[in-house]
């Protein structure tokens, strides 16, 4: 009998002091001075977590990622609370990343120690770009220095494993421009670069206003330059918007992209967890929860328990949903993943591979499922081959 | 009932139908007099009742004929039974306004009386007044500030000769003269004649299919009374069938279980399929089936042809029956399997217009649920062969060998356009750019008639809407086929990345080739959307290069930011890019969007 995938944990802190005008997060503004209720909310967490208790089925805890809104408006003391807390519930993987999202414009480098103490051991800083008018443009907190500022804090507070958020392709900027921005988080030696092109989204100001976007031919030669520029100062692309330094990929985005497990829990967070009934069979079935920060406050007491809603991922619908995250990874996965977090033979996917390959959009490699160079930049279209109705 | 008193019924009937322009209001004005005459409550009357499919109320056109019958109260006391019978408004449903104007004894005139008449209406008035109807001019919209009704009436007595000076002035829209319409349409319109105790002798005006009754005949009644449970044969199958159902439309389907002489109402059979109550076909008893056949009418041909092809290779099944399915009820559809190299496996169909051509797709594809794409119509031709053989092809890329061609014949109509004097020119100038030549011209009241001679090709393509934007939207254009003439008529192929794509292959005047093949592969490049790879559109004429463009390859397609756990973003943008390719055919390794297909139609926006 196959075992169930690795085991992930992702909370949600869906408060941030101003809402982004390019983000579609399930993040609420709330301003500077309000006090936020830290404490009702991590006992809801852990109540989250014991109703979700039942999918871990003795699996160890790979990676934990505490996402946003901006996770670095709680205190440390409440981190403190909640690790504790997990520790109790579960069993935490001797190697265990356990990552906070933190805006540079809410830290300072006593909050950061507390993180460090809790047991956090990695940050990842949201800086989007060291430009003063690019930040005023994305409605960002803070400025470049302060973003500095915050990445030299953490380091003296003890984090070694940092990551930097860093856009392209804002609003009416250069290649020159785009080059710089790297260039100063080069300077600050983070660990990993999560460098990605600015997207407009629906339901985002920017998607109602769009902002005037370099043309493709500048975001061409930004992506191209940018690329070059990091892997010569030896951050390796690991993932389609992702870069790192030797042995520094994040471990809890790894897991998404190899389709493995996590339970999701805070206001909107979502889960994937598979199980193996007794008959051998598999059911993957996704979970999200309220996403509200109140009404998920609220249903503590509530018999509904935190669950706003959940799907089982059908059999025809699972080559995309493995291939949408297993394909961003530059190196593919192997192909015995595919069994080994699907529960699906290799054979439900042959054919369309085959087209993949024909098309030039998919490596022939035997042994392990890999976008070619040119299915990495048309990934969408490799991925349309797999459409559950193509 | 059917005694001596009831023949003196007749008296108190009247058939008519409306001839209008699109938007001169005919709707409008029908439900105004379905109101009047209390045929629906207020609650019930929906806006425009007699345009009862969703795309006819979408677009405000009329497409099939429909009827209607009313009591009307006059002021002498008496009260009349109005049979209104719908008519189509557009230039493709000419063949049907006949059908609906053989069942009246008369028709209303409506007219705009701030745009004055419009050439499709001087046509159909014209057939109403061959077939001896008394026709009546209404001056529509006098609600409106620059309406003129002194000038339309004067127009009206010079482009159709009728009596104008004391038309009914009427406003549909706010209900003005509805009454004083009424009473002069029972005073001068005649009432039928007919023996209701005669032999049984009903035209068939129309016929659909219904999921739930079978076979619907819409009947005029010359002769004879016709009652539930009576045992009739059809005059062209000789097949007998019994009345299961029998009534007329109040716009309500009303069962009344008879109809006699001089009516116009509904009669079902238990008839499954359309060909067993055809249209023209006429009605008698199975016992007296000597009774001889009506004049019927003549069966329609259609104009123009394009090839339709399901998306999905799979729903050829499906689309098969659809056709099979819409065409009981369209009896001018016509179709044949088609096989192309591009496209796969669909079916060559013959069309009444371009707007017939728009509506059947839209119907396959909203009621039936298949995507389809449609190449660019075409007209017949004719091609003499040199061992004078005469063919005739409606699909360019079945053009034979030109090496054994002696010569290529295309279809020439007559098209007569009104327009007002200021737009002439305009007119003119597009006229002579598709090769038209002028017969005559001449001024109409504040309007000039242009009778032109000019290929159907060029006609059925985008003319009317060309004529349109040309004029402000008020020329008018009625066009009838003439003949063949002998034309310099080559094939312009187009190919994309090197290979000839069959279904894009066009018919054209050799004069025009060039200059057409150069916009059409412009055109092309704006609407294939840019892919993987640069894609090549050349337009060739018996394999040489007259114009060529390039879609530049995409750099990448990829989305930038990966949402962690939240798979459902992902999912909604792949869908969104699945739903853009929705209306599109892989052509080798080309995604080619429909409106590429039609690009020919596009060439001038």
């Amino acid at each position: 009998m196959m075992d169930l995938p690795p085991l992930a944990l992702y909370i949600h802190v869906p408060w941030c002091v101003r809402k982004c005008p390019y983000c579609d997060f399930n993040s609420h503004g709330v301003g500077r001075d309000t006090e936020l209720p830290e404490t009702r909310y991590i006992d809801a967490l852990l109540a989250d977590l014991d109703q979700d208790h039942h999918a871990v089925q003795g699996r160890e805890i790979v990676s934990i990622f505490i996402g946003g809104g901006t996770p670095s408006l709680l205190s440390a003391s409440a981190y403190q609370r909640l690790l504790d807390g997990l520790r109790q519930r579960l069993i935490f993987a001797r190697d265990i990343e356990i990552t906070l999202e933190a805006n540079p414009g809410t830290v300072e480098q006593t909050r950061f120690e507390g993180y460090r103490r809790s047991g956090i051991n990695r940050l990842s800083i949201g800086v989007q770009s060291f430009a003063a008018g690019q930040l005023e443009a994305l409605g960002r907190i803070h400025s470049g220095g302060e973003a500095k500022r915050a990445v030299r804090s953490a380091r003296e507070a003890g984090f070694d494993n940092v990551n930097l958020d860093l856009m392209h392709g804002l609003p009416g900027q250069t290649l020159a421009a785009a080059l710089g921005d790297i260039e100063q988080a080069l300077a600050l030696e983070p660990t990993h670069l999560s460098w990605y092109q600015l997207t407009l989204e629906p339901n985002t100001e920017f998607f109602s206003h769009p902002p005037p976007l370099p043309d493709e031919e500048r975001l061409w030669d930004i992506q191209d330059a940018g690329h070059d520029l990091l892997e010569s100062a030896d951050f390796s692309r690991y993932e389609i918007s992702a870069y790192a330094r030797p042995g520094r990929q994040a471990h809890h985005n790894l897991n998404y992209w190899r389709f493995g497990d996590y339970l999701g829990i805070g206001a909107g967070a979502h889960g994937k967890l598979s199980s193996i009934d007794p008959a051998g069979r598999w059911r993957i079935e996704r979970r999200w929860k309220t996403r509200q920060p109140e009404a998920y406050l609220r249903r503590m007491n509530d018999p509904r328990g935190f669950v706003a809603g959940g799907q089982t991922v059908e059999r025809r619908a699972l080559p995309l949903e493995f291939l949408m995250n297993a394909l961003r990874l530059t190196d593919g996965v192997d192909v015995e993943d595919w069994e080994n977090h699907t529960g699906q033979p290799l054979s439900e996917l042959t054919p369309r591979l085959e087209a993949a390959r024909r098309q030039g959009l998919l490596t022939t490699s035997p042994s392990r499922l890999q976008a070619t160079p040119q299915g990495l930049l048309f990934l969408n279209d490799l991925l349309a081959l797999f459409d559950e109705e193509a | 009932m059917a005694d001596a008193a009831s023949n003196e019924q007749l008296k108190f009937i009247r058939n008519f139908s409306i001839i209008a322009h699109i938007d001169h209001g005919k709707s409008t004005l029908a439900d105004r007099i379905i109101q009047f005459c209390g045929g629906l409550t207020e609650r019930e009357l929906k806006e425009q009742v007699l345009d009862s499919m969703d795309l006819e109320r979408e677009r405000g056109i009329t497409i099939k004929a429909q009827s209607v019958t009313l009591d009307y109260r006059a002021q002498d006391g008496n009260t009349y039974q109005l049979n209104f019978i719908d008519t189509p408004g557009h230039v493709d449903f000419s063949y049907e306004v006949s059908r609906s104007l053989y069942a009246c004894e008369g028709a209303l005139l409506v007219v705009d009386a701030a745009q004055g008449v419009e050439a499709q209406s001087v046509a159909n008035c014209y057939t109403a007044i061959e077939q001896n109807l008394e026709v009546l001019p209404v001056l529509n919209k006098m609600d409106l500030p620059q309406a003129d009704p002194d000038k339309v009436a004067h127009e009206i007595e010079e482009i159709i000769g009728l009596e104008a000076q004391d038309a009914v002035r009427v406003s549909a829209k706010s209900g003005l003269n509805i009454d004083l319409l009424l009473e002069r349409l029972v005073r001068d319109i005649p009432p039928p004649k007919g023996d209701r105790e005669g032999h049984l002798q009903a035209l068939i005006i129309d016929s659909w299919f219904d999921n739930y009754q079978g076979v619907v005949s819409l009947v005029r009644l010359f002769d004879g009374t016709l009652k539930k449970g009576d045992k009739i044969q059809m005059k062209s199958t000789g097949r007998d069938w019994e009345v299961t159902d029998i009534g007329y439309f109040t716009p309500k389907q009303n069962s009344t279980g008879i109809l006699r002489a001089g009516e116009v109402g509904f009669v079902i059979a238990g008839i499954k399929d359309i060909q067993g109550a055809p249209v023209g076909d006429t009605i008698t008893h199975t016992k007296t089936k000597d009774v001889p056949r009506l004049p019927g009418f003549q069966k329609v041909k259609p104009q123009v042809y394009a090839g339709m092809f399901p998306v999905s290779s799979d729903d050829y099944e499906d689309f098969r029956d659809a056709l099979e399915k819409l065409a009981l009820n369209d009896a001018s559809l016509d179709y044949v399997p088609e096989n192309s190299d591009a496209l796969g496996f669909g079916f060559r169909v013959g069309f009444l217009g371009t707007l017939h051509m728009e509506i059947v797709q839209e119907r396959l594809e909203r009621e039936y649920d298949i995507d389809l794409l449609t190449t660019a119509p075409t007209v017949n031709y004719e091609i003499l062969m040199d061992n004078g053989e005469l063919v005739t092809i409606s699909n360019p890329s079945k053009l034979p060998d030109m090496a054994n061609v002696s010569e290529m014949r295309e279809p020439i109509v007559r098209a007569t356009i009104l327009v007002p004097q200021e737009y002439v020119g305009n007119v003119i100038s597009e006229c002579v750019n598709r090769r038209g030549v002028q017969l005559d011209m001449q001024v109409l009241g504040s309007q000039m008639q242009l009778v032109y001679e000019l290929p159907m090709a060029e006609v059925v393509m985008d003319f009317f809407d060309r004529l349109k934007s040309i004029s402000k939207g008020y020329a008018s254009l009625d066009y009838s086929f003439e003949r063949f003439d002998a034309a310099k008529l080559v094939r312009l192929d187009i190919l994309i990345n090197g290979d000839r794509v069959d279904a894009l292959a066009l018919i054209i005047h050799r004069d025009h080739a060039h200059s057409r093949g150069r916009i059409l592969v412009d055109k092309m490049k704006e609407l294939i959307p840019r892919q993987m790879f640069d894609v090549a559109v050349q337009a060739t004429i018996g394999g040489h290069v007259v114009a060529r463009s390039t879609v530049k390859a995409l750099r990448k397609n990829v989305t930038a930011k990966c949402y962690g756990g939240d798979t459902t973003r992902k999912k909604k943008l792949l869908e969104k890019q699945k739903a853009g390719k929705k209306r599109m055919k892989q052509v080798g390794r080309v995604e080619i969007p429909q409106d590429a297909f039609l690009a020919v139609l596009k060439v001038n926006e």
